[in-house]
C-alpha cells in the first residue's frame, strides 16, 4: 500500500507541470548556477567548486523537500484518514519513499554533470547509498515527529519553511566547513546535516571513505531519530482523529 | 454466510476523543501557558452502546446532528478504537463514510480505481470482474476512464465513487450519508445494487437523517440520541421514536 501511495505522490508532484521530472533536476541547478556566480570567487582555496557544490546541494535539497512533504502527509490526507480505516503511517512513509525514489532517478542526470565538471566516477561513490539510507531514516524520523504535530499545530508547517532557509546557511554546503572558525566549531557540529553532509562529500568530493567516527554519528543521528520519530507519533495518534 | 449469525456486536462501548482544549489553537498559546493548560481533553463521543447486527440485515440508524451516528460507523470500519465495552465485527468490511473520498483529480480513472481499492483494501479478489463492474455501473467509457478525473461531472464523480466501494462483495458494507448527492437516477442506480448486495446476503449498516430512506430499504433500525443508542427496533417504531425527539407529529 505505501508502494502505491508513493507512487501517486511522484505521479502527481510533476503531472500537469510542462517539464515533469525536470524540477527535480533543475531546482539544484539553479541553486548551483546562483553559487557559480556568487560564491566560486569567494571560496578560491576551494578545488573545483562546482562538484564541490553540487556534491552538497543534491542532498540539501532531497532533505528540504522530503521533510516537507512527509510533514504535510498527514494533514493532506485528512480526508481519507476520516473515512477509510488506512493506517496513518502509509502517507509519511510513502512520502518518504517517493523522495528517495526522485532522488536516485535524479543521481543519473547528476553523475553525467558532476562528470562534465572532471569528476571521475569510483567504486566508491557506492557508499553513498548507505549514507542515504541513514540519511533518510534521519529525516523520516524528524519529520514524522513534525507530521504528527502539525495536525495539532498548523503553525508547525509554517515554522519549518521558515526555519529551512536558516539550516541551509549553517550547514556548510555552500562553504567549506574548514571556514568555520575553531570556536564555533561545536555549533556547527551541533547541527546534524553537517554530519551528513560531510559524509557525503567525503565519499563525492574527496573519494574518500568515510572514518568509523562517521559512520557512527550517522547511523546513530537515524537510529535517535527514527525513534524520537516513532515515540512522538505513537504518543500523539490518538487525537488525530478529532484534530485533523 | 449463515442467517442470522451476529455479525457485529457491540457491548457498553465508550468512545472518547482527544480535543484540543478551547483557546488552544495555536502553539504559542499552548507554549505561553506554561503547562497550565493541558493540551487535549477528553471528549465522551459514545457511550453505553449495545448494538447487535445479525447476517443478511439492513440495519438503519437515524439520528439528530452530532448525535453519534458517524462515529458509530468509524467505530464499525475500524479507523476509531473503542475507549472501553467489547466490540466485534465479523467480516471484511467496506465503508463508504464519504463518497468518492481518496479520489485524486490529477489521475485517470483507472489509475484511481487501483489507488482508492488498495486504500479500501479491497486489492485482493478478482480484479477483472471488479473492473468491469466499475465500468458498467459508473456509465463510463474506457476513454472516460482513461481520462483524468478531474474533468469528470460530478454526477460522473459520484457514480464512480459509489462503485469503486461496491465494486467487491463485502460482508458488511457501511453507508453513510452518500446518496443525498446526485440526481434522481443515481440515487434509484444505488439502491439497485443495495438491494442486490443484500440479495447475496451482504449485511448492510445504514446512516441517515431520513426516515423514508430507511423504511425503504431497512430491515431494523436504531435511533442514536446524546452519543448513545435510545431504541432499536422495527423500522416504524424508531421512527415514531425519531420523530418524537424532533417533537413531529407522525
Amino acid at each position: 500500500m505505501v508502494r502505491a501511495v508513493a507512487w501517486r505522490n511522484v505521479r502527481l508532484r510533476y503531472k500537469s507541470s510542462f517539464l515533469g521530472f525536470l524540477w527535480t533536476l533543475l531546482n539544484p541547478l539553479l541553486f548551483l548556477l546562483i553559487f557559480l556566480l556568487i560564491f566560486s570567487e569567494a571560496f578560491p582555496q576551494v578545488e573545483n567548486y562546482p562538484v564541490f557544490a553540487l556534491s552538497g546541494l543534491i542532498f540539501w535539497s532531497f532533505f528540504a523537500t522530503t521533510s516537507a512533504h512527509v510533514m504535510g502527509a498527514l494533514v493532506e490526507n485528512a480526508a481519507v484518514l476520516r473515512s477509510l480505516a488506512v493506517p496513518p503511517l502509509v502517507f509519511p512513509l510513502a512520502q518518504l519513499l517517493a523522495g528517495l525514489f526522485n532522488l536516485f532517478m535524479s543521481f543519473i542526470p547528476f553523475a553525467v554533470i558532476l562528470h562534465l565538471f572532471g569528476r571521475v566516477p569510483h567504486m566508491t561513490d557506492l557508499l553513498v547509498l548507505p549514507i542515504v539510507l541513514c540519511f533518510g531514516a534521519f529525516i523520516l524520523g524528524i519529520s514524522l515527529a513534525l507530521s504528527a504535530l502539525n495536525v495539532y499545530f498548523r503553525d508547525i508547517g509554517l515554522l519549518w519553511n521558515a526555519l529551512l532557509p536558516a539550516f541551509f546557511y549553517i550547514t556548510p554546503i555552500a562553504y567549506p566547513a574548514d571556514l568555520i572558525p575553531e570556536r564555533m566549531r561545536w555549533i556547527a557540529e551541533a547541527n546534524p546535516l553537517y554530519h551528513y553532509i560531510a559524509a557525503f562529500r567525503e565519499v563525492l568530493y574527496y573519494g574518500r571513505i568515510p572514518n568509523v567516527e562517521q559512520w557512527v554519528v550517522i547511523s546513530g543521528l537515524a537510529l535517535l531519530a527514527s525513534l524520537m520519530g516513532w515515540v512522538v507519533y505513537r504518543a500523539l495518534r490518538p487525537g488525530f482523529i478529532a484534530n485533523y | 454466510m449463515e442467517a442470522g449469525r451476529a455479525m457485529i456486536e457491540l457491548k457498553a462501548v465508550q468512545v472518547d476523543y482527544l480535543v484540543q482544549r478551547h483557546g488552544i489553537r495555536s502553539i504559542k498559546a499552548y507554549l505561553t501557558s506554561f503547562g497550565s493548560k493541558r493540551l487535549l481533553e477528553r471528549k465522551r463521543i459514545l457511550h453505553d452502546v449495545d448494538l447487535e447486527i445479525r447476517a443478511g440485515e439492513c440495519f438503519g440508524i437515524i439520528g439528530r446532528n452530532g448525535s453519534g451516528k458517524s462515529t458509530l460507523l468509524r467505530l464499525l470500519a475500524g479507523i476509531v478504537e473503542p475507549t472501553s465495552g467489547s466490540f466485534r465485527v465479523h467480516g471484511h468490511v467496506a465503508p463508504m463514510l464519504a463518497l468518492g473520498v481518496g479520489l485524486e483529480p490529477e489521475l485517470s480513472g483507472w489509475e484511481n480505481v487501483r489507488l482508492c481499492r488498495m486504500l479500501m483494501g479491497h486489492d485482493k479478489g478478482n480484479m477483472d470482474q471488479a473492473n468491469d463492474y466499475v465500468r458498467s455501473f459508473a456509465g463510463l467509457s474506457d476513454a472516460d476512464l482513461e481520462m483524468q478525473t478531474k474533468r469528470y461531472s460530478t454526477g460522473m464523480m459520484a457514480r464512480l465513487g459509489f462503485a469503486i466501494a461496491t465494486a467487491t462483495d463485502p460482508d458488511i458494507l457501511l453507508i453513510d450519508e452518500v446518496l443525498a448527492v446526485g440526481d434522481v437516477a443515481f440515487q434509484q442506480q444505488c439502491y439497485r445494487r443495495i438491494e442486490e448486495l443484500k440479495q447475496r446476503g451482504c449485511t448492510i449498516v445504514f446512516v441517515t437523517h431520513f426516515l423514508s430512506e430507511i423504511q425503504r430499504i431497512c430491515d431494523r433500525a436504531a435511533c442514536m440520541e446524546n452519543g448513545t443508542v435510545v431504541r432499536i427496533g422495527s423500522t416504524h417504531d424508531v421512527g415514531v421514536h425519531y420523530h418524537g425527539l424532533l417533537g413531529i407529529p407522525v
